[in-house]
């Protein structure tokens, strides 16, 4: 029978699952083009979750529930607090967008985004390889089907078959990961699996094999190289407010799995992961900067570049376990999780910017169409300066001061090939400074092509604004989402 | 709220309300609220030259709370004989350069006077931090407004200007960031200059680190070989950029030196000194054969530019007071004079839309006025005594005999190779008949532009005739940090 | 210490010039909009110089009379360390002569100026000028410290300047004031060098302060080296000096020089400035003392410059220049009597050649006005008759200079040649003949002139450019005929004839023998006898004259006269014989030795090629082009090579996936 406690520690999966079902139902009756009630309806329902988790964070005790089938703890809650939100956000830049596209024929992009979410949160809050894995499918499932939004769209569907077949493969990977480490340890449970590796009786080799496949697995959900190549492609293919979907919040699920998969279930064998991560992230550092140089197209210049920034979130990663000892862990992967929460918030501004200038007809997608923007609309060009500035990592930005955690943990483990590692990811992030700089060039040092001014619903506004307010308050004053995550990760090592 | 965060938010608190100011119709007091502003941000660093104690050598006005407690960052300010001139400067510099921009910008001149006010924000608070990573974020954050600055008001080549300015100042600066990060995990978790002050380092560490400081600093002043972006940048950025660029900026770098490379790494800054003089001489010397040669009003004085922050470093690396404090005060003094001097070309840029030497000739016919301020403006700049260029000149000159006669001997050849690139540019462009018919056309200066050079030609004679004040506050500082240098860090 | 000497009224010496100066240049020039006008500028600053020409004047006799000294900082300029760098005053013989002889001849030159400027437009911009002047060249006299002295060196450097290109629309002009700032700037890089070398080892600039660790640092040797310290300091310090004073090889800017205005000519060029270089020898007489390898090259580079300059003089056809270079061989006798550590005697020559080479100078502009700004000797002759004063005061000063005895510089002159002649130094033997060399030649070229412009056929209606000479801006006349100067022009020359007569005989006894440069100039009496021999010598001015009549030197001079007076005016063919007969020689001469030409085809010309080979080659193509712009275009090429990994086939994403899958297993698990 299922318990009390249980039961409260998924209050939100619960209520986010009935709403999205009602959802459903109610959007049946919904007949206007933009669908505002649906919009209002999944709104109210993410804002109450958003606001359940923060509570839920802020509370900040740690609970097993369904027989540690799931775990709720303040990193977790925390992650989907913030992916909640990022949804939030996504949604209110991209109904215009949709709107104009036919995309809200039906209210899927409404219903589809809800359980991606709920996706999230069960990969965020498994406590079991099978549970992730479900999560995991539910995210992506409903990713394709989003990108698929525009049927009659060439290039959607085309990203929409790529990124599901190479999808499948990686789900295959992961599974497979799965269950040469059930084969070895004989159990699915993360803590039992943790518990059994610690023990050191199991076959090193078989380990790595299973960690092997479960990174790969991960590597794609993360989108770093070599598994990385369907991220250009599905970013540039899917209509804008669907690429935004994709490149927000699932980083931050990806982030949690991660989390749980390698830290907590396989923390004793960091040394081998670690190095994998490392080999990824030189990768993902060398091909993202060097590749995103060339691209003129912006979504596709970001796919690139959030290839490269998921290489330092990996950096942080490998910073945790320094020959044996886990004391700088907690720094290293709090650095990781400030690290991807800046990103999220990073992107969301610079594809808000993005959203709100494609128009009927018109996809704001090379960079061509950002010239003089800042003639036309000081204000969004600043918003989208800051975030490139921020994305860049030039103080005093959100983005600076991620790049700093990592460094500063790559640096602190007292590990020197680690220091030329950090001096070889500030070099490319001095070539990542240049494409970024080149948007910034185009939309302040460009005559304007067109003189149209642009126009944005009061709530894109609102939000819009809010969004490129925080990138700078979080440069100013980052003190407090950086204590959030130490003490989020800290906890979570604790246990 | 303390002296120093007021001289350093009102400049920026007011930047942000010029931004928010919008558009081009209301220039008229957009214009007024960047001079009040500038005005206003001037005053407040007044009481510094008050309150300040000349006879210590210690941290003044010092400001003192946490930042960032995760990285134990603190918001830690304060002001010594070092740096208290650069404020003034600053602020001063700001100004006379929102003066300049007065008519001249007619473009989003919201958006030009507030990246000129917030910038002056950002770099007074470079030469009052006293925590590592907030002098870094100082240091960096003067990036993106002089970045736009290039590139929206800048000439025909401006892109290429502004990106080079960005990317190779950036590349120097991130070694920087791993240095400090080095720093704060050598020192146990502190970013606080004093800690790292007497952190003893081993000396293969304290070359490291002194390399990653250079890779920075040495970039900005710029020493020889990477000055290369200096011409190019000063070239193509507008009148406005071009003197703040030269007048303060460039200290950055050079302040730099003293506050971190010196005191950090002793050692290796005592093992590398004849490295860097060499770098410095070869400032002096070929960069002065260069300048002889510009066809480029601006190229060529931003080339001796080089040339006399070349005396700066110079000053820095014979580690004796005559040096150290020549090396401050040609800081300063080349902070009144190469401003003046870009400005004196923007002045004729304004009007002729040329900057090659070529187009002039004979200006003197037709702008008396101007033309008598640009001799004294180029007399400094050749280093004549009774005006600011000599003071600091003389005194490394007199500063590295002291050290090494030949030393003394190759920098004072700057004498003649300053008086040579000046002179013949003076020959060139103002004196002789009127060279054509846009020198013909000229207009001498109005008042707008007389007060802008009467300040700076006050400054430049103030300076010349009686330094005492600017040695005065320096010299305790100065004594302290030669002190502190001459004694190891090395680990027993 | 004296009370008759305050710092209080010593400041208005120099500062009443510097106010007139201001006054004028700024209320008086387009600068301020003329306020004041000519009659402001011209009397502002006349009663400026005239005010500070009294005050020198009581200061000389305070200083003669009762023996006042004064030794004071005014105001302490910056401190370092434990270095002070003060301004302040220092009063004795040497720098109450030099007060008054620079505030009398600046008192003639801008009375000179009311009548020889009053065409020009810039009149009042050159009172301000010549103001300015006046206040500086007092700083550099009555400076008690080198850091001042550099000051007032520069100071006058930057009038010089400013007063040779004061026509600035002449080509010729602004070319020659460049040139002039300079190689004066080569000199003043040795000066500097000499300064810093003092300062690093008597830690001091103080005159005072130095010479009384002199001692101490005569026992140092320059480091690294076994010479002494001292000789490389004091030859870096008169390295200074040959740039100003223009000894050879830096005297190439003062023939140029003669672009600016005349009166600048006499007051800057050959009465004050350039003596600037004597004064200072003089006034580090306890340094240079100790070091006869400096003194040695002093006494040659005087010498060379001394002979080989007035041979220059021999061929010049403009009357500026002719006088120009008998100011340098005049420089030159200076420098050897510097050399001989007869620095009084040096100083001495430097005041009566103060005055009569002034006097020369106003005359010769007093001509180049009467002929309607012709300064060609060969278009005059026969002026005497229409410009007497002229006439009569030019021949004076032309006696003085060639030294005629009784005159000033008879007195002055034949002591340096007898000084030389006591000197033990190894360079004394060609000096001493160069000086007496030097006598004859100076007769000859300065009486070429005198009988070619006031003697002989009038020549001056032939002249092919009477209309456009040099000085052409002075606008046109209708009549030809030359014309007696007003009285603001010759009242100046009388007033100067005066001294050059009788100043000589008057101050000789004083000045060398006596007590009047007692603690000024500092003599090694036992190395250098050459004034003691002198003073065993001299029996009183006219004992001197007599005694010059069966000495060689009055005789080479009358030789050189005669020479002269048969060459130009009594068999006029034979000049251009001499001419046709010695070619070689006379194109060196005419080249001036081609130093010119090696300074501008060799030294600027590979100054400017480096320049430019480091620019293009060094800054543009291997800085920027290979390290800076190359390491960007490598980035470019990876990366264009990485964006083509982005096939956009399917199956070689899978493959690459499956392949990275491959790697990591073949690393981790079968490798490890």
């Amino acid at each position: 029978m299922i318990d009390k406690i249980s039961l409260i520690a998924v209050y939100p999966e619960i209520i986010l699952f009935a709403m999205t079902c009602l959802i459903a139902l109610f959007d049946l009756g919904v007949k206007t083009t933009l669908r505002g009630a649906t919009y209002a309806l999944t709104m109210m329902t993410l804002a109450v979750v958003a606001i359940l988790e923060a509570m839920y964070a802020s509370g900040g005790q740690t609970t097993y529930a369904f027989g540690n089938m799931v775990v709720s703890d303040s990193m977790g809650n925390w992650l989907k607090c913030f992916a909640t939100v990022a949804v939030m956000v996504t949604l209110v830049y991209g109904r215009p967008y949709a709107g104009q596209r036919d995309m809200l024929r039906g209210g899927e992009l409404f219903t589809l985004s809800l359980f991606a979410l709920l996706g999230m949160f069960v990969m965020i809050s498994g406590n079991n390889f099978l549970v992730i894995y479900m999560g995991l499918e539910l995210l992506t499932l409903s990713s394709y089907a989003l990108v698929a939004l525009r049927r009659d769209h060439v290039v959607a569907t085309e990203a929409a078959i790529k990124y599901f077949v190479l999808g499948a493969l990686a789900s295959g990977f992961l599974l497979y990961g799965m269950s040469m480490l059930y084969g070895a340890t004989g159990s699915l449970d993360i803590t039992s699996v943790f518990k059994a590796i610690a023990t050191g009786h199991v076959t090193h080799q078989v380990l790595v094999f299973g960690v092997v496949f479960i990174v790969a697995g991960l590597a794609f959900k993360l989108g770093v190289v070599p598994f990385h190549m369907w991220i250009p492609d599905v970013y540039q293919g899917a209509p804008t407010a669907v690429t935004l979907m994709i490149g927000g919040a699932p980083k931050l699920a990806a982030f949690g799995m991660t989390m749980r998969l390698l830290v907590e279930g396989m923390l004793p064998l960091a040394i081998d992961w670690q190095q994998m991560l490392m080999v990824l992230a030189i990768g993902s550092l060398l091909l993202g900067n060097l590749a995103a140089v060339m691209q003129t197209n912006v979504k596709r210049m970001l796919a690139f570049s959030t290839i490269s920034q998921m290489g330092f979130v990996l950096l942080g990663l490998i910073a945790g376990v320094v020959n044996g000892n886990t004391l700088s862990a907690a720094n290293a992967y709090s650095s990781s999780m400030f690290y991807v929460i800046t990103y999220v918030l990073t992107t969301l501004a610079s594809f808000g910017v993005i959203l709100l200038l494609s128009r009927e007809g018109f996809e704001s997608e090379e960079i061509a169409d950002f010239a003089g923007l800042n003639q036309r609309s000081p204000l969004y060009a600043g918003i989208m300066a800051v975030s490139m500035f921020s994305l860049a990592g030039i103080p005093p930005l959100a983005g600076f001061y991620a790049k700093l955690a990592v460094l500063q943990a790559l640096v602190a483990s007292g590990n020197p090939a680690y220091l030329y590692l950090a001096v070889f990811a500030v070099m490319m992030s001095l070539i990542g400074a240049f494409y970024y700089l080149r948007v910034i060039k185009v939309m302040y040092f460009d005559a304007p092509i067109t003189a149209s001014n642009v126009v944005a619903g009061a709530d894109v506004r609102v939000v819009l604004c809010l969004n490129g307010a925080l990138i700078i308050v979080l440069g100013l004053l980052p003190a407090g989402l950086m204590a959030l995550c130490a003490q989020a990760v800290l906890q979570m090592l604790g246990t | 709220m303390g002296l120093l965060s007021l001289s350093i938010w009102t400049p920026i608190a007011f930047g942000i309300v010029l931004l928010a100011l919008g558009r081009d119709d209301q220039a008229k007091t957009v214009r007024w609220v960047a001079l009040i502003g500038a005005l206003v941000s001037l005053l407040v660093t007044l009481p510094l030259y008050g309150q300040f104690n000349n006879q210590s050598a210690a941290m003044q006005f010092v400001e003192n709370a946490p930042w960032i407690e995760r990285f134990n960052i603190n918001y830690h300010l304060g002001l010594d004989g070092i740096s208290f001139w650069f404020v003034l400067l600053t602020a001063f510099i700001n100004v006379i350069v929102v003066i300049a921009g007065w008519e001249v910008i007619t473009s989003r001149v919201n958006q030009y006077m507030g990246a000129f006010l917030i910038l002056s924000g950002l770099m007074i608070g470079v030469f009052c931090a006293l925590d590592g990573m907030l002098f870094y974020v100082f240091f960096e954050a003067t990036l993106i407004p002089m970045y736009l600055i290039i590139g929206i008001w800048g000439g025909p080549n401006k892109i290429y200007a502004a990106f080079k300015f960005f990317l190779y100042t950036l590349a120097g600066s991130l070694l920087l960031l791993v240095a400090l990060i080095y720093l704060y995990t050598q020192s146990g978790g502190s970013f606080d200059l004093a800690v790292w002050y007497s952190l003893p380092l081993s000396s293969n560490v304290q070359t490291f680190i002194f390399f990653a400081f250079f890779a920075a600093f040495a970039v900005k002043v710029p020493m020889w070989p990477v000055h290369t972006w200096l011409p190019d940048v000063h070239v193509e950025a507008p009148t406005g950029g071009s003197a703040v660029l030269a007048a303060i900026m460039l200290k950055l770098g050079a302040y730099g030196f003293l506050r971190f490379s010196l005191p950090i790494a002793p050692d290796a800054a005592h093992e590398w000194a004849h490295f860097m003089i060499g770098l410095s001489l070869v400032a002096v010397v070929y960069v002065g054969l260069v300048a002889m040669v510009q066809q480029d009003m601006k190229k060529l004085v931003a080339y001796s530019s080089v040339a006399h922050m070349g005396f700066v470093t110079l000053g820095f690396f014979i580690f004796n007071d005559l040096g150290v404090s020549g090396g401050i005060v040609q800081m300063i003094a080349h902070g009144f004079v190469s401003g003046a001097m870009f400005l004196s070309i923007g002045v004729l840029y304004d009007r002729v839309h040329s900057r090659a030497i070529a187009d002039y000739g004979g200006v003197v016919n037709t702008m008396p006025k101007f033309a008598a301020f640009a001799l004294l403006f180029s007399m400094a700049n050749c280093g004549l005594p009774g005006t600011a260029g000599f003071v600091g000149e003389w005194m490394v000159i007199l500063g590295a005999v002291k050290f090494n006669f030949w030393i003394g001997f190759t920098a004072a050849s700057a004498l003649i190779f300053g008086a040579a690139y000046t002179l013949w540019m003076f020959k060139r462009v103002y004196l002789g008949a009127i060279g054509n018919d846009h020198v013909r056309d000229l207009t001498d200066i109005n008042a707008r532009e007389f007060l802008m050079m009467a300040l700076l030609a006050a400054a430049v004679l103030y300076m010349g005739i009686y330094p005492k004040p600017f040695t005065d506050v320096m010299d305790a500082s100065v004594a302290q940090l030669l002190k502190q240098i001459a004694v190891s860090k090395l680990p027993l | 210490m004296s009370q008759t000497l305050s710092a209080s009224t010593l400041v208005w010496v120099p500062l009443a010039p510097l106010i007139g100066s201001v006054l004028a240049g700024v209320l008086g020039t387009k600068f301020g909009g003329n306020r004041i006008g000519r009659a402001g500028s011209h009397s502002l600053t006349i009663l400026g110089v005239l005010v500070a020409f009294v005050l020198s004047v009581m200061t000389l006799l305070s200083v003669v009379q009762d023996g006042a000294r004064f030794n004071e900082t005014l105001y302490t300029w910056m401190t370092v360390g434990g270095l002070k760098m003060e301004v302040g005053f220092l009063i004795d013989g040497l720098t109450a002569m030099m007060m008054c002889v620079v505030t009398f001849v600046s008192l003639m030159v801008h009375l000179y100026t009311i009548g020889y400027m009053h065409e020009d437009e810039g009149y009042n911009r050159f009172f301000a000028y010549i103001s300015l002047f006046t206040f500086s060249m007092l700083m550099l006299v009555m400076s008690n410290n080198l850091l001042q002295l550099f000051f007032g060196w520069e100071a006058v450097g930057l009038v010089s300047y400013l007063l040779i290109g004061f026509w600035f629309n002449k080509p010729t002009a602004i070319f020659a004031n460049m040139k002039a700032f300079l190689v004066n700037r080569v000199g003043d890089f040795g000066f500097i060098l000499g300064i810093g070398l003092i300062v690093a080892f008597a830690g001091t600039l103080n005159y005072a302060e130095v010479f009384s660790k002199s001692e101490e640092l005569a026992k140092l040797s320059f480091p690294g080296t076994d010479w002494m310290l001292l000789s490389v300091t004091c030859i870096c310090l008169f390295i200074g000096a040959m740039g100003k004073s223009a000894q050879f090889p830096l005297h190439v800017w003062l023939p140029d020089s003669m672009e600016g205005p005349t009166p600048i000519s006499a007051l800057i060029h050959a009465a004050t400035m350039v003596t600037a270089g004597i004064f200072m020898v003089a006034r580090m007489s306890p340094l240079f003392e100790l070091s006869d390898t400096a003194l040695n090259f002093i006494m040659v580079i005087g010498a060379i410059t001394a002979l080989f300059m007035g041979f220059l003089g021999i061929i010049q056809n403009d009357i500026k220049r002719v006088v120009a270079y008998s100011t340098l061989s005049q420089l030159g006798y200076m420098t050897v009597a510097l050399g001989a550590s007869a620095y009084s005697v040096a100083v001495f020559h430097l005041m009566t050649h103060a005055f009569f080479k002034a006097l020369l100078f106003l005359g010769a502009g007093s001509v180049i006005m009467g002929c309607h700004h012709n300064q060609d000797i060969r278009w005059m002759g026969g002026l005497r008759k229409y410009m007497p004063i002229t006439w009569i005061t030019s021949l004076l000063g032309s006696l003085a200079l060639i030294g005629t005895p009784f005159f000033a510089g008879f007195y002055s002159k034949d002591s340096i040649i007898e000084a030389v002649a006591e000197s033990h130094l190894p360079g004394a033997g060609f000096a001493s003949f160069a000086v007496l060399a030097g006598v004859f030649v100076t007769a000859f070229y300065s009486f070429r002139m005198y009988f070619l412009v006031f003697h002989g056929k009038e020549r001056f209606d032939q002249n092919p450019d009477a209309h456009h000479g040099h000085d052409d801006h002075h606008g046109h006349h209708d009549e030809h005929h030359p014309h007696e100067s007003p009285w603001v022009v010759w009242v100046p020359l009388v007033l100067l004839a005066i001294p050059s007569v009788f100043i000589g005989y008057m101050t000789i006894e004083p000045m060398l023998y006596g007590e009047f440069f007692k603690g000024a100039i500092f003599i090694d009496a036992e190395k250098h006898a050459a004034m003691e021999e002198m003073a065993h010598a001299f029996h009183g001015p006219v004992a001197m004259a007599m005694h010059a009549l069966t000495s060689a030197p009055l005789w080479l001079a009358l030789s050189g006269v005669a020479l002269s007076y048969y060459m130009y005016m009594v068999n006029p063919a034979l000049p251009a014989a001499f001419k046709r007969g010695v070619s070689p020689i006379y194109t060196l001469l005419e080249n001036k030795y081609y130093m010119d030409w090696i300074n501008e085809n060799i030294l600027a010309r590979a100054a400017r090629g480096l320049g430019a080979g480091l620019w293009k080659g060094g800054d543009q193509m291997l800085i920027d082009g290979a390290l800076v712009n190359g390491s960007w275009k490598l980035v470019g090429w990876f990366a264009s090579g990485v964006r083509k990994l982005q096939t956009g086939y399917l199956y070689h994403y899978a493959l690459v996936m499956i392949l990275g899958i491959f790697v990591l297993m073949t690393y981790f698990v079968w490798l490890k």
